[in-house]
């Protein structure tokens, strides 16, 4: 009877499990093609060949390719255009900067996918669409695009569909922050529902996920911005990441404007700023026509510091330590105190690309130019060498098979049939045979006369050329080697002089900041410890060495003294400083577990400047705010180059 | 005995490479590491990264090897180039180790999806290729390799070497008082068990073990630190070892940075918050052992053979009671190496807690894994001492 009672239990647990399995499973699912995909060293350089490796048995209907099918809600501009209507973004700033004024907040918005303070940024007379909170505008676009809402229902349908969309982004606090605000503002405004997905960055920002494989339908992440715009690679056709391109390109969205790729290509490849603004500005009237990318806010950032500095010059695009030769105090003290909350990994500029770096080494470097204000300095170099001032020709030449160019995608190949390249004319076009007209540009680079190492040992040639072996040597860890291919090495490059040198680079280069210098030196004559000379130690032994990576010689107005690892860098002036030592004899960077106990620390005197990588916008902002408002400190705020902003994927998989 | 210590010595190196082996495959599948900000960048104009690039900088971390060569490789060293005998090669030079690009395979479904996944390598790695790297003689050997992110192609060791001071001076200390403020207390609790003393401390006790170490350092600060100053009173700084810029505090005056007085004011707070801690815990422990112990058999037999009752508490009672508090203090150890990473983090002390939480915040794994590896084999130290300890406190235990 048992064993009876055991069977019928297994039969019984069967019966129950067995359909459970067949609905998980679904039926027999088809096998999948499966292609493999041949990857090159270079993918951008080579046609990505696919090569069939098992054939699927059966019909299929599948399309030619992925991200072919325009996504069903997103594909149409109106729901788009509605989108961007029903987002309140004044709120949104409201939401995250809650403690800046109602003018403050209002310099934050962005209309285009540049601040508007940049010199490129186009206005409403440039015939850009803007996007102003209305919501009636937007419901009416939705009613218009077949999505409407029942009554009584909260989201708006369409042929049964509800208009629901995944929202991805970090999840960081501050993107949680506004991001439960815009879910709430869509949806009550427009009956929009969005699915807020809160991911990590290292699976947002990941090499084979989130981004990358554009795994979102609405996805909100920074830009950078930059002095120069740049934007090829964030919006031109041919940017746009597929499986059949290997994922390259970061023009996530999918978006392909005909009239904005030539725009934002000849933008990127034009010498001539004028002829840039243009193409920028043909640019921005399509990418806001389009509404792919909604542009949220600039971020905001902060500097405080003590009330006895001057000289002091916070911008959004350039560090605060750019002109240390300039600070003063009007107390006679001899030091002044920067708090960091990180510690830079190393002072060897090519390993390392942290903001605390960067400042560290403009201390003991120095600095060729500056980029204050979205614009470029001088201050070591000896003037911009720009064509108008007679240090740079870009002349035509004729390229034949054989030659070594610089092609549309921006690498050094050997031109051969096949080979897309820009000519003179600013055309992209396939090299076939014969010759070929292509712009060549060569700058003059000079620096100031009279730069002498902190040791009192002054620039030689042998220091800029040793630069150039150093930073153009793979085995230096570089990360990036495309400006050292763009002129051929160290074959390019032609030293006139202790301070000046001559690069020709290869046909088809076309840098828009050609003219400000790519390399200052590197000091050949200091021994080590071990007795061999700077210049001839194999470049892959360069980050190892604490001549390099923690106590360097430099140029630059401050010596870097000590550094106590964890606790601080000691700087002291320099007396041999090209542009008079400064004015102040000590520097200090004093590293901070956190933002609070820095911002402590400037409160109580111990610390003089806090600047815009330490602060943060956080609430410690709020905090020297209000100290300043108090007239303890000074303190400064900015709309950062850093943009927020949500990107449509206009395609599904 | 000595037969014994050979045997636990030869599990203490079978479970530290157990673990090793198991830390450093949990750092190898966690997110992020030293290429992740390139993804975070425009990929455009003079600093564009290629395919080429991305698979140097690989090279560069090792992060194109295969797991077990990564660890073996991070562990002993080994295998530094292809593996040879007297000239001769044991196994192929050519043998794959890792991948330099990784191959890819695109499923194309019926349904017109297509997944793109990595699968099978263009470029692989091989045995001869790692003669061409630079290699570390491996952390069992004492060489932690070079730091990937908080000092890039730094040495390790000299790292650690930074911090050790300061952990040492600051856990060592804290542990100290604690031993010697909470075991009298403790003791104290279980003789005077009920008494206003007993019901005092246990109130204090239940308040430090209760809060968190971040909670008391913050509150600290505030206290000492902020309103103290705020309030013209004589207050502590706020943090760091030594201090950069001289200050003054009234009724003791200017306080000259970097002198011992200046040190001394910046160790008490991140020490008393860590030696309040302790003493909460331990007082606790010792308390419910020793009241444990008073009521057994030969205390009560001991007393009424007329022993004075302080040689019943300290030959008979205590020397029990701190059986199970040996075991205790073998945790300790590892501690005072490794240090505190939340009170080190308030009160901004450049010790190793401190250099752990940067480590995994900044993803530089291999500094993450080296003070895991101290820690593991303090840890097992730790536990052979205590051991030992029991014959020395314990006669009838005998180690065999």
């Amino acid at each position: 009877m048992k064993i009876l009672d055991k069977k019928i239990a297994l039969a019984l647990l069967l019966a129950l499990v067995v359909p459970v399995l067949a609905a998980c499973g679904g039926g027999a699912a088809q096998a999948p093609v499966r292609e493999t995909v041949v990857v090159t060293a270079e993918p951008i350089r080579e046609t990505v060949v696919v090569r069939e490796t098992v054939v699927a048995e059966g019909p299929t209907t599948a399309p030619s390719g992925a991200f072919t099918t325009p996504h069903p809600i997103l594909g149409d501009v109106r729901v788009r255009q509605a989108i961007a209507y029903c987002t309140n973004r004044p709120e949104l700033i409201q939401s995250v900067y809650s403690y800046l004024t109602p003018e403050q907040q209002e310099a934050l918005l962005m209309d285009t996918n540049l601040p508007k303070t940049h010199w490129a940024a186009a206005s409403e007379t440039d015939g850009i669409v803007t996007y102003p909170f209305d919501p009636e505008k937007g419901k009416a676009l939705l009613d218009e695009a077949g999505w409407k809402l029942a009554e009584g229902a909260s989201v708006r349908t369409k042929d049964g569909v509800p208009l629901s969309l995944e929202f991805t982004t970090t999840n960081a606090q501050f993107r949680i922050t506004w991001a439960t605000v815009l879910e709430k503002q869509l949806l009550e405004n427009c009956g929009i529902q969005i699915i807020r997905k809160h991911a990590p960055a290292s699976w947002w920002f990941g090499g084979a996920s989130g981004l990358r494989r554009r795994d979102f339908e609405i996805g909100a992440f920074a830009w950078v911005g930059e002095a120069d715009p740049g934007g090829r690679t964030l919006y031109a056709c041919d940017q746009i990441p597929l499986p059949d391109n290997n994922w390259n390109g970061q023009n996530y969205m999918g978006w392909c404007n005909e009239t904005a790729s030539k725009a934002i290509t000849a933008a990127n490849n034009t010498l001539n700023r004028e002829e840039r603004i243009k193409n920028y500005k043909a640019f921005q009237v399509e990418f806001t026509k389009d509404m792919v990318s909604l542009p949220l806010f600039q971020r905001l950032e902060a500097y405080a510091w003590n009330k006895a500095l001057t000289g002091l010059k916070p911008d959004p695009t350039e560090y605060i330590t750019a002109n240390a030769y300039e600070w003063g105090r009007t107390d006679n003290g001899d030091t002044i105190i920067l708090g960091f909350t990180q510690e830079p990994a190393s002072m060897f500029t090519l390993v390392e690309s942290a903001a605390v770096q960067r400042q560290a080494a403009q201390l003991v470097e120095g600095v060729l130019t500056t980029q204050y204000s979205y614009d470029f300095q001088p201050v070591l170099q000896d003037g911009l060498s720009t064509i108008e001032s007679g240090k740079a020709k870009n002349e035509v030449v004729e390229v034949k098979e054989g030659d070594k160019v610089w092609d549309a995608t921006g690498a050094a190949v050997e031109l051969k049939p096949g080979v897309e390249i820009i000519n003179s004319d600013g055309e992209t076009v396939k090299y076939e045979s014969g010759s070929v007209k292509m712009n060549q540009l060569t700058v003059t680079y000079d620096l100031i006369s009279g730069i002498k190492w902190s040791d009192g040992e002054p620039l030689k040639k042998a220091d800029l050329e040793l630069a150039v072996k150093i930073v153009c040597d793979p085995e230096s860890g570089n990360v990036s080697l495309t400006f050292c291919e763009s002129h051929d090495n160290a074959n390019g490059v032609t030293f006139n002089s202790d301070t000046s040198y001559t690069i020709k680079y290869l046909p088809g280069v076309q840098w828009p900041i050609y003219f400000t210098a790519p390399y200052g030196g590197y000091p050949s004559h200091v021994t080590l410890s071990d007795g061999r000379k700077l210049a001839e130690v194999p470049a892959k032994e360069w980050a190892t060495l604490p001549e390099v990576a923690e106590l360097p010689l430099g140029y630059g107005p401050y010596i870097l003294k000590e550094w106590n690892k964890g606790q601080n860098m000691k700087f002291e002036a320099n007396p041999n400083f090209v542009l008079g030592a400064p004015k102040v004899k000590n520097v200090i960077i004093q590293f901070y577990a956190d933002t609070n106990a820095a911002v402590a620390a400037l409160l109580t005197g111990e610390v003089d400047i806090l600047e815009k990588a330490t602060l943060g916008a956080g609430p410690e902002v709020e905090t020297v705010l209000k100290a300043a408002a108090e007239g303890k400190i000074e303190a400064k705020t900015d709309a950062s180059p850093t943009w927020e902003h949500m990107d449509f994927n206009l395609f599904i998989r | 005995m000595t037969a014994y210590l050979v045997r636990r010595l030869i599990q203490m190196v079978i479970v530290t490479i157990l673990s090793a082996m198991l830390g450093y495959s949990l750092l190898y599948l966690a997110p992020g590491g030293p290429l992740l900000f390139l993804q975070q960048m425009q990929n455009t104009g003079q600093r564009r990264v290629t395919e080429e690039d991305i698979a140097r900088l690989k090279a560069r971390y090792e992060l194109d090897l295969y797991l077990p060569i990564r660890f073996t490789r991070w562990l002993a060293g080994f295998p530094a180039g292809p593996i040879q005998i007297g000239g001769v090669n044991l196994i192929s030079p050519d043998t794959v180790v890792g991948c330099a690009i990784p191959g890819q395979v695109r499923l194309r479904y019926p349904d017109g999806t297509v997944e793109i996944r990595e699968e099978g390598c263009v470029r692989d790695v091989t045995l001869a290729d790692l003669a061409q790297r630079r290699t570390s003689r491996g952390i069992l050997f004492g060489d932690f390799g070079l730091s990937q992110q908080i000092a890039r192609d730094r040495p390790i060791s000299d790292l650690l070497m930074t911090r050790l001071p300061y952990t040492i001076q600051l856990m060592g200390v804290s542990t100290l008082l604690a031993i010697l403020i909470g075991v009298p207390i403790g003791i104290y609790s279980a003789v005077r068990q009920y008494s206003r003393f007993d019901y005092a401390m246990t109130g204090i006790t239940f308040v430090g073990s209760s809060l968190p170490t971040l909670f008391m350092g913050v509150m600290a600060i505030l206290i000492f630190s902020v309103l103290a100053k705020d309030a013209g009173l004589p207050y502590l700084p706020s943090g760091g070892a030594q201090g950069i810029r001289n200050y003054d505090i009234p009724w003791i005056g200017t306080v000259q940075a970097g002198s011992a007085l200046d040190r001394t004011l910046r160790f008490i707070m991140p020490c008393a918050v860590l030696t309040f801690f302790n003493i909460a815990a331990w007082s606790r422990f010792i308390r419910s052992s020793m009241l444990e112990v008073l009521r057994q058999d030969y205390v009560r037999t001991a007393r009424a053979k007329g022993v004075r009752e302080r040689a019943v508490i300290t030959k008979h009672a205590l020397r029990n009671a701190l059986i199970p508090f040996v075991t205790l203090l073998a945790g300790v150890l590892p501690t005072l190496v490794a240090g505190a990473a939340i009170t080190e983090s308030v009160f901004n002390w450049p010790g190793m807690g401190r250099l752990l939480v940067d480590a995994l915040g900044r993803s530089d794994y291999t500094v993450a894994m080296a003070i895991l590896f101290i820690s593991t084999v303090l840890v097992l130290i730790g536990y052979l001492i205590s051991d030992i300890l029991y014959t020395v406190v314990d006669p009838r235990i005998r180690l065999a």
